[in-house]
């Protein structure tokens, strides 16, 4: 049974700098080979000032830029071995590029336990973490339901 | 690493109609190395995504890919349609589990046109399906585009 007065409570924030390298290995991976991802000349080329963070980038801002993710989620009482991702959201506020410096704070919105017909429960988190950049503009908030059996 | 991959063209407001289908993404199969590079990439090292002994001990039947991996399958079938910067909103919903060999195509549908926070937007539903038509992830996404002439 999930404690609902952890609810609205926020993690330490975070600082983490958006790598070009990251962004291009990210895609790599993906397979998107879209060159303004891989190169700084290319994206410049077509008019941004640097590599843009591609739409799934934010997922090395959390892992890479918060290594306490699993610490504090173990805080508040979950068990990590049994998370399911269940949903992933993000708003887009402002362009991400290579260089920005981005500060998270991650917050527990809401949290529940629900029965499953079998009798056993799962319990839903759902966090947020809210990304500013180097000067001070809101550019990021990512949702993110994680299920733990 | 090279530069040759053509840049997508661009998208104006003009171009895209309620009911329009986005050129659908073909991927190659999802491999073991690949999952090793996300999880490299990510950050996201749960061995449940490259160990296949954690897999069979969790009778899950070996590895399975990264949702978020998926998810970026996703996002470049939205990058190519409307440019890196343009959109404003993406969500997908986690289906079911990716595996080895798996061919995953991403595909959407154009929903909503309309105008907001004085931009040109358009809205649409996107899957990501398997080679058994079995959905993986689905989801929404909003996205800004130029008006022609308005820039």
């Amino acid at each position: 049974m999930f404690d609902q007065s952890k609810i609205g409570q926020s993690f330490p924030s975070f600082t983490y700098q958006v790598e070009r390298c990251k962004i291009h290995e990210l895609n790599l991976a993906i397979g998107d080979e879209n060159p303004i991802y891989h190169s700084k000349e290319a994206a410049q080329a077509a008019g941004y000032p640097d590599v843009p963070a591609s739409p799934t980038t934010p997922t090395t801002f959390q892992f890479w830029g918060n290594p306490d993710f699993v610490k504090h989620l173990v805080a508040i009482g979950v068990n990590v071995m049994r998370i399911i991702h269940g949903e992933e959201e993000y708003e887009y506020l402002a362009p991400i590029y290579a260089g920005d410096v981005l500060t998270g704070v991650t917050t527990l919105v809401d949290g529940k336990s629900r029965q499953s017909k079998d009798g056993s429960s799962m319990d839903i988190l759902t966090l947020e973490t809210r990304y500013t950049n180097q000067n001070g503009q809101e550019v990021l908030k990512a949702r993110q339901v994680l299920i733990v059996r | 690493m090279t530069t040759e991959a053509k840049l997508p063209t661009k998208r104006y407001f003009e171009d895209v109609q309620v009911g329009d289908e986005i050129p659908r993404l073909v991927k190659a199969p999802v491999t073991h190395l690949q999952l090793v590079r996300y999880a490299g990439a990510s950050g996201d090292f749960n061995p449940l995504h490259t160990d296949p002994k954690i897999g069979e001990m969790l009778g899950i039947g070996g590895i399975i890919a990264h949702g978020m991996l998926i998810m970026g399958f996703l996002g470049q079938l939205l990058s190519d349609y409307v440019g890196p910067t343009a959109l404003r909103k993406f969500g997908v919903r986690f289906k079911s589990m990716t595996r080895l060999d798996d061919v995953i195509t991403c595909s959407g549908t154009i929903t909503e046109k309309y105008e907001a926070d004085g931009e040109a937007r358009i809205a649409g539903k996107i899957q990501a399906v398997d080679q058994n038509g079995d959905v993986k992830a689905s989801g929404t996404f909003v996205a800004a585009l130029p008006k022609r002439g308005g820039e």
